[in-house]
């Protein structure tokens, strides 16, 4: 994963009267980016566990996963926090409701990941073997789940900076993500069940859309990016026109 | 980062947003001020509509109250003061030499930072603009009037039993009020406020808020406040002054959420000078 970076974006490098004003945002956003990097850990290290047969790895995702709910918990209390004492007003309202969204996206990321390893160990207990899954559904699942964390990687960064660009970067790989998994799905319901029990596709499809969901919260971390730089709520609007309309923008 | 409105209109000192309301109570344009040698006021246009509260907001110096007090002509009192440009009330100029400015100030009242009631009874103090002004015919029609004005003020039921005690005895929301209830007496249709609550504690502020809430139902009302929290609360429509120049106006709620001036956000975030 790139370095979040805590760099202030160049609308904030000006900083309050009240630098603990700043403090509190900056500790706020710290703690969003830190959930960030755990969650991205999380994905990586249940995928791996699935597709690489690693089922102890799949005990260690679910033994983190508090942390990211503690971290949930933190970033509420710095909300309520900001908002008592210094009633923020337009791009300091908009960075503390929308921190406050993403940290919901980020944790329930953090549960599709929990949700992997949950399925990768119930496939352990099913006997499953080393080569349960085949090489095409282990690429197709490494082809969503490069997708899904590369969006929520790339949408983390958005919030380090409150960048965009990097924000309709994600937007754009929606389709990919789609793509990879509606592969997935393809592999395992229309061309058959690649030599899995019921159970097992189940278990497998269950991985398969949680990576999918991994993206969509990786698009609304997106959304209110774009929130918090525009001032625009664009959610439920159309994707190609908006990114059309902001790259121009940006031209 | 920003590629919007904001990032362009930074160094702009036009004004953002639309100055104009349509049917305005009061519609001023191009508005300049000078005190002897220096411009205080740099062509503001700035509309007020009927039944709305409009906040003006702005650092220290920057212009606010000055143009508040174009707007009942209390500049003409300060030597050396000169005032350009055309303000209308209902479409009649009211710096035309012809306009006396003694019924001006009664259509268009004023209250100021501090409370300032005569130093005379709570009923003399609402009785007195009606009765320069001959708005009433006898005893019985001033008292209606003052009991009407202090109800509309919200202060009657805490003055009704003591009507002849000196208004300086009361709190300072109390005075306050008072001095709102001596304004509305006179029947204006605009009220200027001048910083209202700003020697008041948060439960007479409170009290002012709501009465400034009500009274728009009859009045326009044009307030200058250092308070972003108040200015939010109580105007449809928040105008923001810099160095004398009008940057931006627009509806409250998208001023205080999405500014497009740069200089407004910084302003309202806490992050100027």
């Amino acid at each position: 994963m790139t370095e979040p970076t805590t760099q202030a974006p160049a609308d904030l490098a000006r900083g309050h009267t009240v630098s603990r004003y700043d403090q509190e945002l900056a500790k706020l956003r710290g703690i969003i980016l830190e959930m960030g990097e755990h969650v991205v850990e999380q994905i990586q290290g249940a995928v791996s566990a699935l597709v690489s047969h690693e089922g102890s790895q799949a005990f260690r995702v679910l033994d983190r996963e508090p942390q990211i709910d503690f971290l949930a918990l933190d970033a509420d209390e710095e909300v309520f926090r900001v908002i008592a004492r210094r009633q923020p007003t337009a791009i300091d309202l908009r960075i503390v409701l929308a921190l406050s969204k993403i940290a919901g996206d980020v944790e329930r990321a953090g549960d599709k990941a929990a949700r992997i390893a949950r399925q990768t160990i119930e496939l352990d207990a099913l006997g499953r073997g080393e080569e349960l899954l085949s090489a095409r559904l282990r690429e197709a699942l490494g082809a969503l789940d490069a997708c899904a964390c590369c969006m929520f990687e790339h949408s983390i960064n958005g919030v380090a900076r409150f960048d965009v660009r990097v924000a309709l970067d994600v937007f754009e790989r929606e389709p990919a993500l789609y793509e990879a998994s509606h592969a997935v799905r393809a592999l395992l319901g229309d061309e058959g069940q690649e030599g899995l029990s019921a159970r097992q596709t189940v278990c497998v499809l269950t991985c398969a859309h949680a990576l999918e969901r991994i993206g969509n919260h990786a698009a609304n971390v997106a959304e209110q990016v774009i929130y918090v730089a525009e001032g625009q709520d664009v959610r439920f609007r159309n994707r190609e026109i908006l990114i059309e309309t902001l790259r121009h923008r940006m031209l | 980062m920003r590629s919007g409105e904001l990032a362009r209109s930074q160094e702009s000192r036009e004004t953002v947003g639309d100055y104009s309301v349509p049917d305005a109570r009061m519609r001023c344009r191009d508005v300049e001020v000078w005190y002897g040698d220096k411009r205080a006021i740099h062509g503001v246009s700035l509309d007020l509509g009927r039944n709305e509260v409009l906040s003006m907001i702005g650092p220290s110096g920057c212009g606010k109250s000055t143009f508040l007090r174009c707007l009942n002509r209390m500049n003409d009192t300060i030597d050396g003061c000169r005032v350009s440009g055309s303000i209308q009330l209902d479409g009649e100029e009211i710096y035309d030499r012809a306009l006396d400015p003694v019924p001006l100030r009664a259509r268009v009242g004023m209250v100021f930072q501090k409370p300032n009631p005569f130093p005379k009874s709570i009923y003399e103090n609402v009785a007195y603009g009606p009765r320069i002004h001959g708005l009433t015919n006898n005893k019985t029609e001033l008292d209606a009037l003052v009991e009407t004005s202090l109800r509309k003020a919200g202060l009657w039921d805490e003055v009704k039993d003591r009507l002849d005690a000196p208004g300086t005895g009361l709190s300072g929301g109390q005075q306050q009020r008072l001095c709102i209830a001596r304004t509305i007496a006179v029947s204006p249709e605009v009220i200027l406020m001048d910083e209202p609550c700003s020697a008041l504690d948060p439960i007479a502020t409170a009290i002012i808020e709501e009465l400034i809430d009500e009274l728009r139902a009859n009045y326009s009302i044009a307030i200058v406040t250092h308070s972003m929290q108040q200015a939010a609360r109580v105007s449809q429509r928040t105008a923001y002054f810099h160095l004398g120049d009008l940057i931006e106006v627009g509806e409250t709620n998208q001023i205080f959420t999405n500014p497009q001036h740069r200089l407004t956000e910084d302003y309202i975030t806490g992050r100027f000078g």
